[in-house]
């Protein structure tokens, strides 16, 4: 059943965490209602997306190709991206792009592969709390802003060690 | 029994909390069949001010290294060997820090971690737990030394900031610019410590070569701790 930014805001937390369960949306039992109901449109969108790309025969992919135009990475996108848009899908056949990205104590994974690091560090940037100019390394190697990221890689923008003590 | 030498240089709101929980921690694996001996030495130069009292935990207003030996020998005998009144320059960098030893370093400036990661990178073994906060995050490293091999990287290996530092050493100082430290908070102080202590624990039970984590972050506000494994550059 698809159902309106509006009916889903009338719900409660209790019920759109259930609804999230069921979808197979993870990492929302602590988030905040509007948060959640983003993740659901999201969810329902994606949903709708491969409903009609399986309806014209058409492959459909999640990540964005190569010669296509990149759409700055949302909260939203992450969501989606991260639960994929099969949540019935059995393990294997999910969409398993995300990237390890930490900076100092924080991190999380995100799908973030075929993204330029400079891309994700503008994204991230308050999620995690990157200072300005990092050293960006991944796999242990330095790299700068127009590396493309591999699905496997493990990226970490390096924070500075603290002084005092 | 086979002897570790262990050397806490810096006794500011980190050190000072580390040594206390150190001895205990001693004590208990001497005591529970360990082949693995400590002899703990306490190097500072600076002495225990009562305006620091909020952070540090100190019972005497005297030099630190021997007001946290008399007072800790007080309660474990004989548990800290020797205390040393003095700062790391590059002068005496070679006679605090020797093969084998096992360094728990908690400085208030990067000046001082350079010139110890520096000499430890051209010793055969050595250990060096480094620990360092801001207000409310820090960081501790571990810097692995076995056989003449980098085992983890060097805490100047991934930290431009401690290659190059920008600040001064203690010597260096005027006693007013010593005076004028940067407030910090002492949760800050205890989660270095704190992290330090799981890193000590795994160098003491764990073979060297599977340590794997060569740096602990963490941050209060964001109630977060990550560690990180890297591989060394030098």
């Amino acid at each position: 059943m698809a159902y309106t930014k509006k009916q889903l805001t009338e719900k409660t937390n209790a019920e759109l965490r259930q609804m999230c369960k069921d979808l197979g949306i993870t990492g929302m039992t602590k988030k905040r209602k509007e948060i959640i109901v983003d993740a659901l449109m999201a969810n329902q969108k994606a949903d709708d997306k491969a409903k009609a790309a399986k309806a014209s025969d058409t492959p459909q992919t999640v990540a964005p190709k190569k010669d296509t135009p990149k759409e700055k990475l949302t909260s939203m996108a992450y969501q989606m991206q991260s639960t994929l848009t099969k949540p019935s899908a059995k393990q294997g056949d999910k969409h398993t792009t995300t990237i390890m990205v930490s900076c100092g104590a924080n991190s999380g994974s995100f799908p973030v592969a075929d993204r330029s690091v400079g891309e994700v560090k503008s994204f991230l940037t308050e999620a995690l709390n990157i200072p300005s100019f990092p050293n960006a390394v991944v796999n242990g190697k330095t790299v700068e802003d127009k590396h493309i990221l591999k699905s496997g890689d493990t990226l970490e923008f390096l924070k500075p060690a603290g002084r005092k003590g | 029994m086979k002897v570790k030498e262990v050397k806490i240089i810096g006794l500011g709101g980190i050190g000072s909390i580390l040594v206390n929980k150190l001895v205990r921690f001693v004590n208990h694996f001497s005591h529970s069949g360990s082949e693995l001996g400590w002899e703990i030495t306490l190097i500072d130069g600076d002495d225990f001010e009562v305006k620091n009292k909020e952070r540090q935990e100190f019972l005497f207003l005297k030099n630190k290294a021997a007001s946290k030996m008399d007072e800790l020998n007080a309660i474990v005998s004989e548990s800290i060997k020797y205390a040393i009144p003095e700062y790391i320059t590059e002068s005496n960098v070679s006679e605090a820090v020797r093969e084998g030893d096992t360094i728990l370093l908690c400085v208030d400036n990067h000046r001082t971690r350079k010139i110890i990661s520096d000499y430890a990178s051209t010793l055969n073994d050595v250990i060096i737990i480094s620990g360092g906060n801001d207000y409310t995050d820090g960081n501790v490293q571990m810097f692995i030394r076995a056989n003449g091999k980098s085992l983890t990287p060097s805490l100047t290996d991934y930290h431009p900031e401690i290659m190059n530092p920008p600040d001064r050493l203690p010597t260096e100082m005027s006693c007013e610019e010593l005076a004028n430290s940067d407030p910090q908070l002492f949760f800050a102080n205890l989660t270095a410590a704190t992290i330090m202590c799981w890193m000590i624990y795994k160098v003491a039970t764990t073979p060297l070569e599977e340590v794997g984590f060569c740096e602990s972050y963490f941050d209060i506000v964001s109630m977060a701790v990550n560690s990180v494994k890297r591989q060394p550059r030098s």
